[in-house]
């Protein structure tokens, strides 16, 4: 393995960091938001709610990510919305985060205790207030390693977008082994940049773990 | 928009082949992650600090680089180096890929063994090797499936990232039939569904499985 | 006295906190030998340094006439190699205070596995034997039952007949009562006390000072890592020497003591009958109470 060339694809690779944090960044803001109103969808007492939650779920998290990719690159301009790559990229990034992460917040707060909602409830709290001050405090805790390790999937996953010629960091590493038919210098090169990101987040999930953690 | 669905019967038998290579896919890589997995778990947990440290090595970096990096050094670094077909290569890299969640997958399933049965088997002098095989890791099983089972449908789905590297499976042949006949709406959808058909068995079969392995009470 | 148990100088230190300071005690062939004290006193580590569960950091251990670990002149430990060591627990049976069965076998599977795997012994044999163990404790019913359709004091019984079927020569309680219901722990109560009777060298960790009153020869009382009196189950019991054995005895005595003699749970009285069959295997010439043609 030549190792100049691995110095010398850093800095082409990281071109591309830019837009795959911000495909990461946007999806997950947009697929946060999105989750948080199907895990209310399916907590409401209003039966089409649920449903649409539910089927929302299986169907977003029943087919591949690159489906949907597909799908908003080349589906949706026929029947006549026409996105950049960059944002049919995002779109399709949220839908699918939006399904996970919803997943995340239901289990998460179903897994407190019932036994919290039985007294907050005996000692007369109303459910806003509770809900607010006792529950959602201890599912974000639960919630915690499950969120971050779907959105490190979901920084890894942004690498699809390269299929839908969104310039982001694996599309320019394509560029540079198709130029100069070197292979493994530009992939390792690639690999190291990921792991750092990744690792990145899983300190960050060890932070937030800490936190959230309960005094004892 | 007018929508043609005839497309899809037409297209039916290519489909059903981009299927079918789906599946090749899936079935050979999820043998590849598991024997690979059960293998990296058993390290983990060996007394050997240099095997213990080699999993957790591959795991931290299989976890951490997208499949579709995996992919590409199984195709254009091994593929190259050892001459293989482009379905070789996927099925190296997905099983790759995968064996790092199914090695975590198996030793949390392991670690989760109440550690009384350690000791009553130590106790009623049992050797390792007999109580690793007949006690803990039946017991471990029936931890293991939830996980274990929706790991695989991801893997499943990961199959479709092997268009990257020029595998015609079900994706593949999607996305080529849509560009010859400007139909993807159709197209995708039924792909789309082929999917979902495929991992709604897997779910059923997961909640047969862990019916199947409850302990009876 | 032929000592089946011989442990000089025991001590055993987790991290920083020395749990056992030097204890000193041996166990006789057929003697039943109780072990009280408070929670932490180490009465459960002293119990399962005997069969080298834990690796005690000083003294010497030594099991049926196997050392199983020593103190060297300079400090260290020397241990006996992991072979000797699970040999040596072949003739020695433990039961736990949680049961520790088998969850995925049945009654049956869990009694017959040591035994078949490893003693060799042929598996209709050994499923014969477990059948007669099963009817004598009074769960003959129960052999193809899982142990979480079982009972606590069932599941307890059924771990007695685990450890007996390997035909040990010494066995080991560690509170084996004390995850029970009280009105089962009567059940597993009769079960040890036949034990005793058939003359098995038993080592009892327990709370129930009633059972070591009328079953224990000699009765143990550790405090804080060391062994504070030791003697004769009824002297200790009634008139303790030791300050520190009197305030135990008056805060452990003021709860109502059970006797094994009461209605023993639901099996009751059906239970004693199943039990005078006798659990061990008896020698040529002796009582021949249930014993029919009998299988080596």
């Amino acid at each position: 393995m030549d190792w100049q060339i691995v110095w010398e694809s850093v800095p082409l690779i990281w071109k591309g960091a830019s837009t795959t944090v911000s495909l990461f960044a946007w999806a997950l803001l947009i697929g946060t938001v999105g989750a948080l109103a199907l895990a209310l969808m399916r907590l409401a007492s209003f039966k089409p709610f649920v449903w649409f939650a539910v089927f929302f779920g299986w169907l977003f998290r029943g087919i591949p990510l690159l489906i949907l990719l597909f799908y908003a690159f080349f589906a949706l301009p026929e029947a006549g919305w026409v996105l950049s790559p960059f944002w049919a990229a995002v779109l399709a990034f949220s839908l699918w985060t939006a399904a996970y992460q919803a997943e995340v917040i239901r289990s998460g707060i179903s897994a407190v205790e019932p036994g919290q909602w039985e007294a907050s409830e005996a000692l007369g709290m109303s459910r806003l207030h509770y809900m607010r001050r006792i529950i959602i405090p201890q599912g974000i805790r639960i919630m915690v390693p499950p969120y971050t390790s779907n959105a490190m999937t979901l920084l890894k996953q942004t690498s699809l977008a390269t299929l839908v010629t969104v310039p982001e960091m694996t599309l320019l590493t394509q560029r540079i082994f198709s130029n100069n038919f070197k292979f493994i210098e530009p992939i390792f090169a690639l690999a190291m940049i990921y792991l750092a990101m990744t690792t990145l987040l899983l300190i960050g999930q060890a932070l937030a773990e800490r936190a959230f953690r309960l005094r004892v | 928009m007018e929508l043609d669905w005839s497309v899809v019967l037409r297209s039916w038998d290519l489909l059903w082949a981009g299927t079918r290579i789906t599946l090749l896919l899936f079935g050979l890589s999820l043998v590849l992650a598991t024997v690979l997995g059960l293998a990296l778990a058993l390290m983990r947990l060996s007394r050997f600090w240099l095997l213990r440290w080699f999993s957790i090595g591959y795991v931290w970096l299989f976890r951490g680089i997208p499949v579709l990096v995996t992919l590409f050094f199984a195709f254009f670094v091994l593929g190259r180096r050892f001459g293989l077909t482009p379905v070789q290569a996927g099925i190296l890299g997905l099983g790759f890929d995968a064996a790092a969640y199914k090695a975590e997958i198996i030793r949390a399933g392991i670690m989760s063994v109440d550690p009384g049965q350690y000791e009553a088997s130590e106790a009623l002098a049992m050797t390792r090797r007999h109580y690793m095989f007949r006690i803990i890791i039946p017991q471990s099983i029936r931890v293991i499936v939830p996980t274990y089972m929706s790991n695989t449908i991801l893997v499943l789905k990961a199959t479709s990232v092997a268009v990257a590297i020029g595998i015609v499976e079900l994706t593949g042949i999607t996305r080529q039939l849509s560009n010859s006949t400007t139909q993807p709406i159709e197209l995708f959808t039924a792909a789309a569904l082929v999917y979902l058909a495929l991992t709604t068995v897997l779910v059923v079969l997961q909640g047969v499985l862990e019916r199947q392995f409850a302990l009876k009470t | 006295m032929d000592a089946l148990v011989n442990v000089t100088g025991l001590r055993k230190s987790f991290g920083s906190n020395e749990v056992l300071r030097g204890v000193d005690f041996a166990v006789g062939r057929g003697e039943v030998v109780a072990i009280i004290g408070p929670s932490g006193s180490g009465k459960t580590t002293m119990l399962r340094c005997v069969n080298l569960l834990e690796r005690p950091t000083g003294g010497r251990v030594e099991v049926d006439g196997h050392v199983l670990c020593e103190q060297l002149d300079d400090g260290k430990m020397q241990f006996a190699d992991k072979r000797e060591i699970r040999e040596t627990r072949e003739h020695v049976g433990m039961v736990f205070q949680r049961f520790n069965l088998f969850p995925h076998m049945t009654v049956l599977a869990n009694i017959i596995e040591a035994p078949v795997a490893v003693k060799g012994v042929n598996k209709d044999h050994a499923k014969a034997r477990a059948h007669e163990l099963l009817e004598v404790i009074g769960l003959g019913h129960k052999a193809d039952a899982y142990p979480l359709q079982l009972s606590g004091g069932q599941r307890q019984r059924v771990a007695i007949a685990r450890a007996l079927a390997m035909e040990p020569a010494v066995m080991l309680f560690d509170e084996v009562t004390s995850s029970v219901d009280p009105e089962l722990a009567g059940e597993i109560l009769l079960v040890m006390k036949r034990l005793a009777q058939e003359g098995m060298t038993m080592l009892v960790v327990t709370h129930e000072m009633s059972f070591a009153a009328d079953v224990a020869d000699r009765v143990l009382f550790i405090d804080h890592g060391l062994v504070v009196e030791q003697g004769p189950a009824a002297e200790v019991l009634s008139n303790p020497q030791n300050e520190r054995t009197r305030a135990f005895l008056r805060a452990v005595l003021d709860r109502a003591p059970m006797t094994t003699d009461e209605e023993a749970g639901e099996d009751g009285g059906a239970l004693e009958e199943h039990l005078a069959h006798g659990l061990l295997h008896q020698e040529p010439g002796e009582s021949g109470k249930g014993a029919e043609a009998e299988d080596e």
